[in-house]
């Protein structure tokens, strides 16, 4: 029976309820919306980084991070696998070569870190296969009598091997992509003409099309405008096993695109047979094993049971080696109370106020209720689920909001484009997806309702304070 | 058998600096069924003996028994539970929930009582039956005429199965006509159930119909009448 009275009450003054809910509304729908994009961020760089660069785990030999010294291999490749592989949530490993060098070309050269990678269990492992950019080849499937190496486009850029040419075929690529004919015949001048760096080429559309739709369509142009000789070749110099400079040059297998300017710029992938044989490494000779975890969850457990198994070795997790990542994912977790809380406050104090003001506006009516023999209690326990009701339809409807603009943009994703360089050059894409997980919404609700509880103590204290007899005589 | 009795009952209001003696040394008994009203000039502390009857407010000496049981020696919890239990009250300006409708706002005080559904059902529809509203059952506050309001109000005080009935000044928002049935409902629960009513008013419609007229002035009781019943068979 109270709880049917508290409910009606909440609705009696429709406008005003309606206002705080939709108050509250708005608030939480716009703290999961947020937090889901932050978290998106950080949830796609962990993604990227165990998926396409790191792995979750890595045994190194205990020097080879401090001297990066080609001899220090792995002594015991098999008992390094074993072990690894009888690690709770531990799916696949794999050995990887891995050598300091310089990559050049005719134009430029720039220090690598060249991986000698099992190319079959990697392609399985990781996703870097995935990332390659359509049109520039494939991740080692074409055989051919040369060495064959997988690079980051920040890299091919780096080493001047990507051009940019508005021909024939870029113009229809940017009609298909539905850019305005407007925007495409204002660029007629440098049809053509061939651009040696992205800048160069940013700079001549900035000139023609002016600020505002440069903005607007500079990244469908740069895609479509994109090229790059396929086979392109560099040269890539670094020591042998017996330290004596070597170096062979590398047909382009593939280009590859990540959201880590870093990490593209630096990483060499070539096919591990094919560095042995420029090394003289033999067969099992590796600088360090990673290993892939069913769930990010088992990172901790495993780490140390591989820590414990395999003393002599340098173990680390994706947490130790990026610890960045681990801070910015801590961090996450302590800006989302802040959030929480701040969202939370403001909802306290909305519907501290209106409880108040439907307190007092009832003074009578619950002085009557105490006369005719309604306790305290349950004049309390009136009051106080009123507010309850009152977050709880708020917080419900704005979760309901949030969820569904999550679900709505986690498919397509948010594009911010515009701010990719500033993105992408901290490893972060610039294309959100934003989410969220069960547990957060779950949390919250709880939260909305504790702060429900909370927020109606004091309007409660309030209506208990009221006399019967004075309430009643309120005119 | 006495009710009410009330033994030398003060009550003395200090606020600020002016000390009111809103009732003075008044005794008085009320027996089971009767239907009384208490008169008096505004201020002359109707209200306050009213209130003070029915445990709302605490006298400032004196000692005030219902059914034998001393109100000034209840905390303040249990009174609240006295008054569910034993007192049924009828205010002014009817004072009924407004977001339930007729039926639940009888029940509501059942509910509190922790009477069954079924029971409260059938009780609710037999007093509302009785004060003229068994039309009007799903009907909220806010459809219903004064008159009918205050029906409900007499249906929901009589619903706890009170003791006796306080009622302050509850013809004073009626038109004539309204006063004249709710009088009549009240005058005749009150001859067939034996209800004990206890009117504050000022209304000459409510004195004309009471059995017993208690007359205030400044607190103090001035004359205590009761008439000679006409209308009542019963009562010779």
């Amino acid at each position: 029976m109270i709880t049917e009275i508290a409910w009606k009450n909440v609705w009696r003054n429709k406008p005003r309820s309606l206002i705080v809910i939709a108050a509250i509304t708005v608030g939480v729908f716009a703290g999961v919306f947020s937090i889901a994009i932050m978290n998106s961020a950080i949830v796609q760089r962990i993604d990227a980084s165990v998926n396409e660069e790191l792995a979750h785990i890595q045994v190194n030999n205990k020097d080879f991070r401090n001297s990066s010294d080609i001899k220090s291999i792995i002594p015991d490749y098999n008992q390094v696998v074993s072990e690894m592989m009888s690690a709770p949530g531990m799916k696949e490993v794999s050995g990887r070569i891995i050598i300091r060098g310089i990559a050049s070309t005719s134009a430029r050269s720039t220090g690598v870190e060249i991986s000698g990678i099992n190319v079959e269990k990697e392609r399985r492992m990781l996703k870097l296969a995935d990332k390659i950019i359509p049109g520039t080849g494939t991740f080692f499937e074409s055989e051919t009598r040369f060495n064959r190496a997988y690079i980051g486009e920040k890299l091919a850029k780096e080493l001047n091997i990507i051009r940019y040419n508005l021909d024939e075929e870029a113009l229809s690529r940017l009609r298909e992509k539905g850019v305005p004919e407007k925007i495409i015949s204002g660029l007629e001048p440098i049809y053509g003409e061939r651009f040696t760096s992205g800048r160069k080429l940013q700079k001549a559309v900035e000139n023609l099309l002016g600020e505002k739709d440069y903005k607007k369509f500079i990244n469908p142009v740069m895609e479509a405008a994109w090229s790059y000789r396929e086979g392109s070749r560099i040269i890539l110099t670094f020591v042998d096993i017996n330290n004596i400079q070597t170096g062979a040059a590398f047909r382009i297998s593939g280009i590859f695109r990540t959201n880590n300017d870093m990490f593209e710029e630096t990483s060499v992938f070539v096919p591990e047979e094919e560095l042995r044989k420029l090394t003289g490494l033999k067969d099992n000779d590796y600088h360090r094993v990673i290993g892939l975890l069913d769930e990010n969850s088992f990172t901790e457990e495993a780490t140390s049971e591989i820590r414990e198994a395999l003393s002599s070795y340098e173990v680390l997790n994706w947490k130790e080696i990026q610890p960045d990542l681990a801070m910015f994912a801590d961090m996450m977790q302590q800006i989302y109370g802040l959030f929480m809380a701040i969202i939370l406050a403001a909802l306290a104090f909305g519907i501290v106020n209106t409880m108040l003001m439907s307190v007092l506006e009832r003074t009578k009516e619950i002085g009557m209720l105490a006369a005719i023999g309604m306790n305290r209690r349950r004049i309390f326990i009136m009051i106080m689920l009123e507010s309850i009701f009152l977050s709880i339809v708020g917080g419900l409807s704005g979760m309901a909001v949030g969820g569904t603009v999550i679900a709505l943009t986690a498919k397509k994703g948010i594009n911010l484009m515009q701010y990719s360089e500033g993105f992408e050059a901290m490893g972060y894409s610039a294309h959100l997806f934003p989410a969220i997980d069960t547990n957060f919404f779950i949390i919250t609700t709880i939260l909305i309702v504790l702060t429900g509880i909370l927020s109606s103590m004091y309007p409660a204290r309030k209506a208990l304070q009221l006399n019967p007899v004075e309430a009643i005589r309120t005119e | 058998m006495k009710v009410i009795e009330i033994k030398d009952v003060n009550k003395i209001y200090n606020s600020t600096e002016i000390k009111v003696h809103a009732v003075n040394g008044v005794s008085l008994d009320f027996d089971q069924g009767e239907f009384a009203a208490i008169v008096g000039p505004s201020g002359s502390g109707k209200t306050t003996l009213l209130n003070l009857l029915g445990g709302l407010d605490l006298p400032t000496s004196g000692k005030i028994l219902i059914d034998g049981e001393d109100l000034s020696k209840l905390k303040s919890s249990q009174l609240i539970d006295f008054r569910l239990r034993n007192i049924g009250f009828v205010f002014q300006s009817y004072n009924l929930i407004p977001v339930l409708t007729a039926e639940e706002n009888v029940g509501f005080i059942m509910a509190l009582q922790k009477i069954d559904r079924k029971e409260r059902e059938e009780r609710t529809w037999s007093l509302l039956k009785a004060v003229g509203l068994g039309d009007r059952l799903n009907s909220r506050p806010a459809k219903l005429s004064g008159g009918q309001q205050q029906r409900v109000a007499v249906a929901r005080a009589l619903a706890s199965r009170p003791k006796f009935v306080l009622a302050d000044e509850p013809t004073a928002n009626l038109d004539s006509k309204a006063a004249k049935t709710l009088l009549e409902i009240m005058e005749k629960l009150n001859r067939e159930e034996k209800i004990t009513f206890i009117f504050s008013t000022h209304d000459p419609r409510v004195v004309k119909m009471a059995r017993r007229v208690i007359t205030l002035e400044d607190g103090k009781v001035i004359s205590d009448e009761v008439k000679k019943q006409s209308n009542d068979p019963e009562n010779g």
